[in-house]
């Protein structure tokens, strides 16, 4: 396998860590992605709570907007809504599972922050949503870099390839046979 | 197909150009109506067009040794005029007097006539506008308004969001008129540093989070705007600098070099790397010979050297902490506390 360093895969994206607050920011956006359901705090809740609460005890005299959301979508919705009327010096950081994380930073890479704008702390990194380049559908799993999964879209079976999109998130996925498959010269 | 024997050939020479190729140019229009300030208007002899350019970039201009200067000079000027299919390029010079100690380039500029030839670079762009920016905040000084007037001119005919600060003497201000009539509402432009310092701090506390900044001036000016941001928050990614090159440095402490393990040379203190390259018959490529396009890097051997003093403004802290390389025009070797020894074995 190629050298992770020298993919589109942040570290944190396969090594669960937590990065510190950037003592620069005038303005902390905290965005803690639970996975919380209806049963109550799930272990991943906990974690990503403590988390937050580290940014919050080390953010010094800087303004926070904190949101603990329940999932991705409502994380991002939260994240919009802040940024909106956000100024330059504005730092958004995410705590969440690597997936969750990919999904909201690529939320602020479309609304135009930059990587020194973006802080994250990871607590897990198992699960990865894969995007299929043969049917565009998205498949989430706890598979590893490498390994193999079949498309909830087209059934194929597909290899996970050590490329995140910074636009959507998602890991590349393509047919892991794809070079033996039989093939002609178009005429 | 017939419409290519239509295409003009002057279309076909814009875009032919290799890098690194030098345009010879004739001297079609000369203004000095801004005291100290010579504005020139360059055309190929035949007329045809140039080819275009990113906002934001330079053109190296020639000056050849004699009339006082030791040797052949190479002065980067920013291109103000129209950057697509251009038929002229347009710079202005600051004229920096020799007798205050400038290497009289800009001078040696203010005695062309018209239909005087001179040789510039291909213009080289480093200090492009930022595509994802969502907002263009331009921030100049004195003659730095004149990569400035590029970056304006292309952001209002693609329509993105714009301003420019510009801080002129009142009389003395290159270009002033221009970017009024171009930018309306978009430009201020301030007298002096005071009404900046009050202006500035303001200004860049509220800017929306897409915004790009571009600052172009004296030393002095863009460290204090450089500044400024840095302690509301910006971000380096956010913050783009054009330097004019390095202030006068010291003449720093001789060494010696050895190059490609050839025999040692002698760089006394205030001769350059690269002018003792030279004198010794090395063909190292440069340019700018002040620190700021790259052009003369060198490799060096990190173990047979005692340390590279960088001092140039072209290379990050990660190729600085490596120290496998120097730009041969400004850099020069660290002294080894111990031995006392400063040398640094480098490869062309």
């Amino acid at each position: 396998m190629v050298s992770l360093s020298q993919t589109s895969l942040p570290t944190w994206a396969h090594t669960p860590q937590v990065e510190p607050v950037d003592p620069t920011g005038r303005v902390h956006t905290l965005v803690g992605v639970t996975g919380d359901g209806a049963e109550g705090d799930s272990p991943t809740g906990t974690a990503v709570r403590e988390v937050v609460a580290g940014w919050q005890a080390a953010s010094g005299s800087a303004t926070l907007h904190v949101h603990l959301c329940a999932d991705v979508a409502a994380g991002i919705a939260a994240l919009e809504a802040d940024l909106v009327s956000a100024r330059v010096g504005h730092r958004v950081l995410v705590a969440g599972t690597a997936d969750a994380c990919l999904a909201v930073r690529a939320a602020a890479v479309r609304a135009g922050l930059a990587d020194d704008e973006l802080r994250f702390g990871v607590v897990a990194a198992d699960v990865r949503t894969v995007w299929c380049v043969h049917c565009s559908a998205t498949t989430a799993a706890a598979v590893g870099l490498d390994e193999d999964l079949t498309c909830s879209g087209c059934a194929r079976t597909l290899v996970v390839y050590p490329h995140v999109s910074r636009r959507t998130g998602h890991h590349l996925g393509f047919m892991v046979d794809a070079e033996d498959q039989p093939w002609e010269v178009p005429a | 197909m017939s419409t290519m024997t239509a295409t003009s050939p002057t279309a076909l020479t814009a875009t032919a150009l290799p890098a690194g190729a030098r345009l010879t140019l004739v001297v079609a229009a000369l203004d000095d109506t801004v005291p100290g300030v010579r504005s020139l208007t360059l055309a190929r002899p035949d007329g045809a067009v140039l080819p275009s350019y990113t906002p934001g970039s330079h053109v190296v201009v020639e000056i050849p040794a004699g009339e006082g200067r030791a040797r052949r000079l190479a002065n980067a000027y920013s291109l103000t005029g129209e950057s697509v299919h251009p038929t002229t390029y347009a710079i202005s010079v600051l004229r920096c007097d020799p007798e205050s100690g400038a290497a009289g380039g800009s001078a040696w500029i203010h005695t062309l006539g018209l239909g005087d030839t001179l040789t510039v670079t291909a213009p080289r762009s480093a200090f492009a506008p930022v595509q994802l920016a969502t907002r263009h905040l331009l921030v100049g000084a004195g003659i730095g308004i004149t990569p400035l007037v590029s970056h304006l001119r292309s952001a209002l005919r693609w329509g993105r969001d714009v301003q420019l600060l510009q801080v002129s003497r009142e009389g003395y201000g290159a270009h002033v008129d221009e970017v009024r009539a171009l930018g309306g509402d978009r430009v201020t432009v301030l007298g002096d540093r005071a009404a900046l310092a009050a202006h500035l701090g303001p200004l860049l506390a509220d800017q929306p989070i897409g915004t790009h900044l571009y600052t172009c001036g004296p030393t002095a000016f863009m460290d204090a705007v450089v500044a400024t941001a840095r302690d509301l928050g910006w971000p380096p990614s956010r913050v783009h600098l054009e330097h004019f090159g390095l202030d006068a440095l010291d003449p720093g402490d001789p060494f010696t070099v050895a190059v490609d393990g050839g025999p040692t040379l002698a760089v006394p203190s205030g001769t350059s790397l690269l002018e003792a390259l030279e004198e010794h018959g090395y063909d190292v490529p440069n340019l700018c010979r002040q620190g700021v396009c790259g052009e003369c890097r060198l490799g060096v051997v990190p173990a047979a050297s005692t340390g590279v003093h960088h001092r140039d403004l072209f290379l990050g802290d990660d190729a600085r902490a490596a120290g496998d390389c120097a730009m041969a025009c400004v850099s020069r070797a660290l002294t080894d506390a111990a031995t006392g020894r400063a040398h640094l074995e480098v490869s062309l």
